[in-house]
């Protein structure tokens, strides 16, 4: 089962500043968008998708961490190949996954304790112009990284209740009551911090 | 300590939680009994603000738990009945730091207070450890270091021992009674609140018994009819 977003480990990654690294996927992102080179797209897939598998986690968990969001990636290439040229669907396949991929690198080498504080860090200026409140959108992000294979032990754990009565086991059923155990975690973990008197200081 | 509830009473949209009651609660350890949904949790959380009472008041060390509710939180602690819900961070250290720094400490000075926290409870190896990877009596332990950490005078626990082996019980139940803060232990591990100074067993949202635990938990086994 997926414990922990964050790999524990001392590659180049890992050692860089939170803040480059969040900076790093922007201008990246920022820069595959503005070309529509097949060959630029399929070398930053393999760079990225490298740098990412070769992250000191076995492969078959590394798969499975990005699962959903590859599902969805192949969702989409499937649509854009009917509605666009084969081509443009290509480019932008591949340049989500090269994403995708340096953005699972990023968190994979980040903790979330300091992906919160530069979050809050960079939400500062907004907050002085009454826009955001920095530290609520810091631990906002934080609950989301450190939840989320909650979410996954939830689909899990539903999965073997499937098999344990000798039902057949289909993701769509399973969305409902995960909905619903995600949404009871969130209420339990929305009053510990209310107890804690983390939020409003 | 002291806690008090005046003309006090909880109702949930239509549902009443808790019936219009008035209560005193100084001794240093309290125990609560009753049947599952018989109010324990609702009363509990009224003692940290959690619950706002829906009539009355409720002021625990002089500060009302509405109208000051940010002091209270720092008054009063609360346990959850799954520590792993309220342990935010993904390392043991990294939690504690994170409520302490919340509470506006340095984080030099969180850091040393992280540290002494595990100490006391003797499970500085448990800091660098990922919550997920804590057994019951782990997670508790750590729920507990983390939120006496923050130095509440009052720390409510609610089933601390619930669904934990024997071992892992008795390493949670020695950490309570060694407590120097005062301590509200909701319970159905009956041994536990056995040398209570005080124990209330709730029924339908009422206090029908208030005393001394072996009373008590006479009490709650007639109504439990066993």
């Amino acid at each position: 089962m997926l414990t922990s977003l964050y790999v524990e480990g001392d590659t180049f990654l890992h050692r860089q500043r939170p803040g480059a690294k969040l900076a790093l996927i922007l201008v990246f992102g920022l820069a595959l968008y503005f070309t529509e080179l097949l060959a630029v797209q399929a070398a930053a897939v393999a760079v990225t998708g490298a740098i990412y598998f070769a992250l000191p986690m076995p492969f078959r968990e590394a798969v499975q961490r990005l699962k959903p969001v590859l599902f969805t990636i192949a969702v989409l290439a499937i649509f854009n190949g009917f509605v666009l040229s084969w081509q443009e669907a290509l480019v932008s396949t591949l340049r989500l996954l090269a994403v995708v991929f340096l953005a699972a690198a990023v968190t994979a080498t980040t903790r979330i304790a300091d992906f919160m504080e530069t979050i809050t860090w960079a939400l500062r200026p907004a907050e002085r112009l009454g826009i955001v409140r920095a530290a609520d959108v810091g631990l906002a992000l934080g609950l989301v990284l450190r939840f989320l294979p909650d979410i996954f032990g939830h689909y899990e754990a539903l999965k073997q209740a499937h098999a344990a009565r000798g039902i057949a086991f289909r993701p769509l059923r399973a969305i409902g009551p995960l909905i619903i155990l995600t949404l009871k975690d969130a209420d339990a973990i929305a009053d510990a911090i209310d107890a804690r008197g983390i939020r409003g200081r | 300590m002291d806690i008090r509830f005046s003309d006090c009473s909880v109702k949930f949209k239509t549902h009443v939680a808790l019936h219009p009651f008035s209560l005193v609660l100084t001794e240093r350890r309290i125990g609560i009994i009753g049947l599952n949904g018989s109010g324990k949790t609702t009363f509990a959380k009224l003692i940290d603000g959690l619950v706002k009472p829906t009539s009355g008041t409720v002021t625990v060390n002089g500060l009302d738990t509405v109208k000051d509710a940010k002091a209270v939180l720092s008054v009063a602690g609360f346990i959850f009945q799954n520590p792993a819900q309220q342990l935010i961070m993904p390392q043991v250290m990294e939690d504690i730091v994170f409520g302490l720094k919340a509470h506006g400490l340095a984080p030099a000075e969180a850091e040393t207070r992280a540290k002494a926290a595990l100490s006391r409870f003797g499970i500085e190896a448990l800091g660098p450890r990922r919550v997920h990877e804590l057994s019951g009596g782990e997670l508790q332990l750590a729920a507990i270091a983390s939120v006496s950490a923050t130095g509440p005078d009052i720390l409510i626990f609610d089933e601390p021992v619930n669904q934990l082996d024997l071992k892992n019980r008795r390493r949670v139940v020695d950490a309570i009674h060694g407590l120097p803060e005062n301590a509200i232990v909701i319970s159905h591990d009956l041994p536990l609140i056995e040398d209570f100074d005080r124990v209330l067993v709730f029924h339908e949202g009422r206090i029908v018994f208030d005393g001394l635990p072996a009373a008590a938990i006479a009490h709650y086994r007639e109504i439990a009819g066993c």
